[in-house]
């Protein structure tokens, strides 16, 4: 329920109290479009995040799978001596996104330059190629699923903050201010409507003391 | 009613306070807008491609974005594009003018929904909220909101 806000009933603080009405309208358009701007990025994190999380598992169950028939071929001791070699590490490139306001992650794995994958190519088979492609297309998954996750968090609590923003304004600040100003409209009109009565009234007694 | 010395506009610190809070808002909103757009034949050169903000930091542009913009663009196009392209929200948010100052930016939007576009004034296209979240979709770091005052008004 809208509360009169505590102000001189006078004509200067009337003007004022609109001044701060339209200000205060112009800050929930504001508020409101980067609601509606961070809702919709939000939905699009959320369907693209189910979707990434289906991806990544099944970029995983296809990475074992393929990991289970290299290591079954070549035994998993032979692999493993052929593959400790290999092992590199995982360049991502990271940075921020700005949306509405916000900054979010921005995750990319870098790709290896030079297209070697470090294991000896004659002595293994194509499995292990295999497995190798499904296991980065499995971290590749991995990367923007967590990118995904990340800005669905941040955007979640970012809503949240700029609804309660919204709300403040939708219900109770600018109904205050409406409420007020409608009371002291009212009370000037009801001060004009006094001052003619009264001056009608001087007319009458001054016209009857004439006469 | 709450008495006010006389010499005190009365709550004139309140008025100051809601107009921090839109000009916040406002930088806020824009803070993730660019210093300056860069080229596209630039971008595709560097190793971490990235643009300055007007709040100082810097934005990243995924180079799969990058290389895909690239491949649907030809070398005089790569030349002109500048990134990010920028979409100015107007109306009650459900629409939104994404700002065109070559005919590239128009053959991409256009190539993106996968539909044709015009231009509705000179070097604006109108689109759609749909529209805008598929653009977004396909060109999450390559495009950049803006919030003007005509916004407000």
């Amino acid at each position: 329920m809208a509360h009169l806000i505590k102000v001189r009933p006078t004509k200067i603080e009337l003007v004022k109290l609109k001044r701060r009405l339209k200000l205060s309208q112009r800050v929930q358009k504001i508020v409101k479009d980067r609601l509606s701007i961070l809702t919709m990025e939000f939905l699009q994190a959320a369907r693209e995040t189910v979707t990434a999380k289906k991806r990544t598992m099944a970029a995983m169950t296809d990475a074992y799978k393929a990991m289970t028939v290299a290591s079954g071929y070549h035994g998993y001791v032979a692999l493993q001596k052929e593959l400790i070699a290999c092992e590199a590490d995982i360049s991502v490139t990271a940075g921020p996104r700005s949306v509405a306001g916000i900054r979010l992650p921005s995750l990319e794995l870098n790709e290896p330059t030079g297209g070697l994958r470090g294991y000896n190519l004659t002595q293994t088979s194509s499995l292990v190629d295999s497995a190798s492609d499904t296991s980065r297309e499995a971290l590749r998954a991995i990367i923007e699923l967590a990118e995904l996750q990340r800005g669905l968090e941040l955007l979640g609590a970012e809503i949240n903050r700029t609804k309660r923003i919204t709300n403040a304004l939708e219900y109770i600040l600018i109904p205050n201010l409406q409420v007020t100003i409608r009371f002291l409209s009212m009370k000037f009109e009801e001060r004009d409507r006094e001052e003619k009565a009264r001056l009608k009234r001087v007319k009458v007694l001054l016209a009857r003391k004439e006469s | 009613m709450q008495a006010h010395p006389a010499h005190e506009p009365a709550e004139s610190g309140y008025d100051r306070l809601l107009q921090g809070w839109l000009s916040g808002e406002m930088r806020l909103v824009n803070s993730g807008l660019p210093r300056e757009r860069r080229r596209l034949s630039e971008l595709l050169g560097e190793e971490q491609p990235s643009v300055g903000c007007s709040d100082g930091s810097h934005q990243l542009f995924k180079r799969t974005e990058l290389r895909f913009l690239s491949d649907i663009l030809d070398e005089n196009e790569r030349e002109s594009l500048l990134l990010p392209i920028i979409i100015e929200m107007v109306g009650d948010g459900t629409e939104a003018i994404v700002l065109c100052p070559s005919d590239v930016e128009l053959k991409v939007i256009s190539f993106v929904l996968g539909m044709h576009l015009t231009y509705e004034t000179p070097g604006r296209v109108r689109v759609y909220k749909p529209q805008l979240a598929l653009l977004r979709k396909k060109l999450r770091t390559t495009t950049q909101y803006a919030f003007s005052a005509r916004t407000v008004d």
